[in-house]
């Protein structure tokens, strides 16, 4: 296993114009029938002048991401989820998160920056360029998915509220709503979801804030309103609706860590060298795709990210 | 008994439904498959559903004797191998759905998966131990192996609950302070604390002196 081919090619990143995301949107929110505040919002905000339109199902047949790979189905994309709020069923999220309200919505920002505040939903889409990103997401349990994401880059949002001196790490924090999402009283798991980041992962260019994917407001089941894309990590790490981002100076609790530390180390880096009680993680299978397929180590995106962690040990530092 | 005729028809269908209750999720996974709706991750559907047939199969086939003892419910005996033959069969499938269908044959693979994980060890004694006694469930071995026989068939109580512990392992979360999805295979874990006890005389002994007691009140006779 140890001549894994290790491949480095640029990444597919389009443009996708602020208009086209808040027309989606305001299109999407009209069909769920909440035409709230944030709408109104929405539809105040600039428009870049002259920008052009993808038509919203414009046919995704032969994309793929830097790799080759073609990007996993709509329908199991948004079918097929960890969100252990709602449920652990990953076939029953879709629907148990169906009516999960996301307008309006804030996240605060607070911590170690020279600018705390809260954020809105849409202050984030008008202020930040929202960009299609395809990256392949490696779930710990062994399968994984090639997706379009929209969103921007964190470090962008990092920039606005200046992180001090003192800030290394960045938290991340899920909602809980307890009447609208069925498990997270069951008492299974610590809620609410908690992940982390060291700061210069936080910065790095890949890590996005994901407001979309496929050209469409993020799903319920996908994390909606926002949430976390961090590609060469384990999918836990891709935190889900998030309300907080804190700004510490020590590493932060992360919910599977605090559940079984043994299993799921804080940095939780692809790696197929470093195994797992119980999924493979030398392979695995991509959803839509017959059989499994070897794992790339750090999920193909080692030479970006291999510089944060020179001079550690992977293997003990997982 | 006023109608024997009757008895003779219940223990009939109790048969039948014995054997269409086992063969019922076989026939829910090929029906899913057939229709293409095993969901997105087909083989973990299929690990998934045969690993929990074979379990509760497992635990019926173990609950036989003691029903058949404290109830007095002689017929039911007849109903032990059978259970324990589809709970083989559906830890075949799920290792063959493991093997075959996920990993290709890539025995390399397969063995480094394997030895690598405890709760795959664990599984694949279970597993041994069930071929092994369905092999020689049959009447040519019992007179062959005679006394070592039984106590072959006893270590069905070992693959049962290697099983439960490949369950428990198999499960997201962690053991130790129970956080995760661990309501079903702790279920049948404790179903099958129950029924290992309930082989002893100590405990079955009072229950079925209770019943037989309650059932001679009316002054009928057996
Ligand atoms: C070599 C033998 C075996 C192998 C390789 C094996 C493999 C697996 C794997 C890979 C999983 C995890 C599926 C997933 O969540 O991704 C699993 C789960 C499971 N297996 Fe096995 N297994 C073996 C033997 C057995 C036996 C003998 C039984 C029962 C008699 C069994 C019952 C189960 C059950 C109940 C689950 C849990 C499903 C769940 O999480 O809901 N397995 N097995």
């Amino acid at each position: 296993m140890a001549d894994k081919k290790r491949h480095s090619v640029p990444l597919n990143r389009d443009e996708v114009t602020p208009k086209h995301i808040y027309q989606n949107r305001r299109q999407f929110l009209k069909q769920m029938g909440m035409v709230g505040l944030g709408a109104l919002l929405a539809s105040c905000a600039p428009r870049k002048p002259g920008a052009s339109d993808i038509p919203p199902d414009a046919p995704v047949n032969g994309r793929t991401d830097e790799l080759g790979d073609a990007l996993t189905s709509y329908s199991a994309v948004t079918g097929y989820n960890n969100f252990y709020e709602f449920t652990t069923s990953k076939e029953q999220v879709a629907s148990l998160a169906q009516n999960f309200e996301t307008d309006p919505w804030s996240v605060r920002v607070d911590g170690l920056v020279n600018h705390p505040g809260v954020l809105s939903l849409e202050d984030m889409l008008a202020n930040f360029n929202q960009e299609e990103r395809i990256y392949r997401m490696r779930c710990v349990e062994g399968w994984s998915m090639v997706i379009p994401w929209v969103g921007f880059p964190l470090h962008k949002l990092l920039a606005e509220v200046e992180p001090t001196a003192d800030a290394r790490y960045v938290a991340f924090e899920t909602a809980v709503v307890p009447d609208q999402m069925d498990a997270v009283d069951s008492g299974r798991f610590p809620f609410p979801y908690l992940e982390g980041l060291r700061l210069d992962e936080a910065q790095h260019d890949l890590t996005l804030l994901a407001t979309g994917l496929y050209d469409e407001p993020m799903p319920p089941q996908n994390g909606a309103p926002i949430r976390l894309v961090v590609p060469w990590k384990y999918g836990f790490k891709s935190i889900k609706s998030i309300v907080r981002i804190s700004l510490v100076a020590e590493e932060p609790p992360t919910l599977w860590n605090i559940v079984a530390p043994q299993e799921y180390g804080f940095y939780a880096n692809v790696n197929p060298d470093v195994s797992h009680p119980r999924w493979s993680q030398a392979t695995e299978r991509r959803i839509g795709e017959p059989g499994r397929r070897e794992t790339l180590f750090m999920n193909g995106y080692a030479d970006e990210v291999m510089p944060l962690y020179e001079g550690m040990d992977l293997t003990i530092q997982f | 008994m006023a109608n024997i005729h009757q008895k003779i028809r219940v223990e009939k269908l109790i048969r039948v439904a014995v054997h269409v209750g086992s063969l019922f999720p076989l026939a829910m996974v090929l029906w899913l498959m057939v229709t293409g709706n095993l969901g997105f991750n087909p083989v973990e559907t299929v690990l998934h559903r045969t690993g929990h047939a074979a379990v509760a199969l497992l635990v019926l086939s173990l609950a036989v004797t003691p029903l058949r003892r404290i109830f007095r419910l002689q017929f039911l005996g007849r109903l032990r191998k059978p259970l324990g033959l589809y709970a083989a069969l559906y830890a075949g499938l799920h290792f063959a759905a493991f093997a075959v269908w996920d990993y290709r044959l890539n025995l390399n693979l397969i063995w480094m998966e394997i030895v690598e994980k405890p709760f795959l060890i664990v599984g694949l004694v279970s597993l041994i131990i069930l071929v092994l006694l369905a092999g020689t469930s049959f009447r040519f071995w019992q007179r062959k192996l005679g006394k070592k026989w039984r106590w072959l068939q006893k270590t069905v109580y070992l693959a049962a609950g290697l099983a439960v512990i490949h369950y428990l392992l198999a499960v997201k979360g962690d053991l130790l302070t129970l956080q995760g999805a661990y309501t079903a295979p702790l279920i049948a874990g404790g179903l099958l604390i129950l029924l290992l006890l309930l082989r002893i005389p100590f405990f079955y002994k009072p229950i079925q002196r209770f019943l037989n007691h309650q059932s001679a009140k009316p002054g009928e006779k057996e």
